[in-house]
């Protein structure tokens, strides 16, 4: 299902510390446009469990969230 | 049984319930600012709340004298900012950057280097003149009920001995006033794959409890540990004599083998190393901001904000203020400002 979805923007944000995942992916989803999609690759099981939770508030919508290796995941946003 | 045997195992249960409660302090006073987010400040609160009832029933039952942090006042206000800026720079509070070490966190290591070699050097090491322009501490001779640790008839300065009241009339209205907050402060929505406020909560402040059942003198602390295990690991010793490693110092070895366990079992364990080499600098900056907050406050999150505030030492609030505002300047500077 979201394999279909192309992302407009890419953050990859392993290894990063915490917050700068959180603010980086509310930074860019305040300049993108609306129906835009953005891919996030994160690391860290806090980041997976916040950020979905911290996009509503700059208008993104989580479209899913994927595990793509041990403790890895891709979260895709859409830009509502 | 051993006390740093003792130390160990309450370590590792306390590595336990960090990595999987997620338990940031740092994380807990950024949030409710930054994104209005107050999960971990919630599970914190309910932490202070059960160690609060814990510690003072423990005290009434004679297993422990309570044992609250000397007020040095400059000490507790430059030091509580400091320390709050450092942990925003660091990516983690003193327990946070300590448990993180156990996930594979190559920075959370650096920061918890710089942070335990500065307190070390703060604490009665190169750098302890600090210390003798912060002043001396204000204590008390009031000791109501028998509660307190005292020395020489002093003892260290709490709400209830300062009043010179029952110290269960402070306890029992600063319990009930963080359970009207958590009851009535409206939980931010979050998955959570690990524990969630409330068990974290209880289970956090279940460790303090038994910590300080345990070692007897204080709940759980980490600034003391990390400058125990760098001051004895690389001192010149008589090895005739035992090695003077302490309680505190292998709760942190404890922390960081707890962690360790938790992420690999639940698959969360992965070395991660950040793609620019500037977040190096950060967090050593970060860690020496903390160890030099810590070392001269007399503790860090752990030692003033979850094991201090239950005791309502007046040192510790002082030290939870301003290093709420150190952090909350610090976002501001690095994620906030235009």
């Amino acid at each position: 299902m979201s394999n279909e979805v192309k992302p407009t923007y890419t953050l990859d944000e392993r290894g990063e510390v915490c917050p700068v995942p959180d603010v980086d992916t509310r930074r860019k989803l305040k300049e993108m446009k609306s129906g835009e999609i953005l891919e996030v690759l994160i690391d860290y099981a806090l980041s997976k469990e916040r950020i979905p939770a911290g996009v509503k508030e700059v208008g993104g919508e989580v479209i899913s969230i994927e595990e793509i290796g041990p403790s890895e995941w891709r979260i895709l946003i859409k830009k509502l | 049984m051993d006390p740093r045997l003792q130390g160990l195992l309450v370590g590792i249960l306390f590595g336990i319930v960090l990595q999987r409660g997620r338990i940031c302090f740092n994380s807990a006073i950024r949030d409710v600012k930054m994104t209005k987010d107050n999960y971990l400040m919630k599970l914190a609160l309910l932490a202070i709340l059960v160690e609060t009832i814990g510690f003072h029933l423990a005290a009434q039952l004679g297993w422990i004298k309570l044992n609250p942090k000397p007020l040095i006042p400059l000490a507790q206000i430059i030091g509580g900012f400091l320390f709050g800026m450092g942990m925003v720079l660091a990516g983690g509070c003193a327990s946070g950057v300590t448990y993180r070490i156990g996930e594979g966190y190559i920075t959370a290591f650096i920061a918890a280097v710089f942070y335990g070699i500065t307190a070390a050097a703060v604490k009665g090491g190169p750098l302890s003149f600090v210390n003798r322009w912060m002043g001396k501490p204000i204590t008390t001779t009031n000791n109501p009920g028998g509660f307190y640790a005292a020395k020489d008839g002093a003892v260290n300065l709490t709400l209830a001995n300062l009043l010179n009241i029952n110290p269960w009339i402070v306890a029992i209205i600063f319990a009930l006033l963080l359970l009207i907050v958590l009851v009535f402060w409206k939980t931010t929505e979050r998955k959570v794959s690990g524990l969630n406020w409330i068990t974290g909560g209880i289970a956090l402040g279940l460790v303090g409890v038994i910590a300080y059942l345990s070692q007897k003198t204080y709940p759980l602390g980490i600034t003391g540990g990390w400058v125990n295990l760098f001051r004895t690991t690389t001192a010149n010793l008589d090895l005739t004599q035992p090695i003077p490693y302490n309680w505190e110092g292998m709760e942190i070895v404890g922390i960081i083998i707890g962690a360790y366990l938790a992420a690999l079992f639940a698959k969360e364990f992965r070395l991660r190393v950040p793609k620019d080499p500037k977040t190096f600098v950060q967090v050593a900056v970060g860690g020496i901001l903390m160890g030099f907050g810590a070392g001269s406050a007399g503790g860090c999150n752990i030692g003033h904000i979850l094991s201090g505030l239950p005791h309502l030492a007046i040192s510790s609030i002082v030290f939870t203020i301003f290093a709420v505002l150190g952090n909350w300047f610090m976002v501001w500077y690095l994620f906030e400002r235009k």
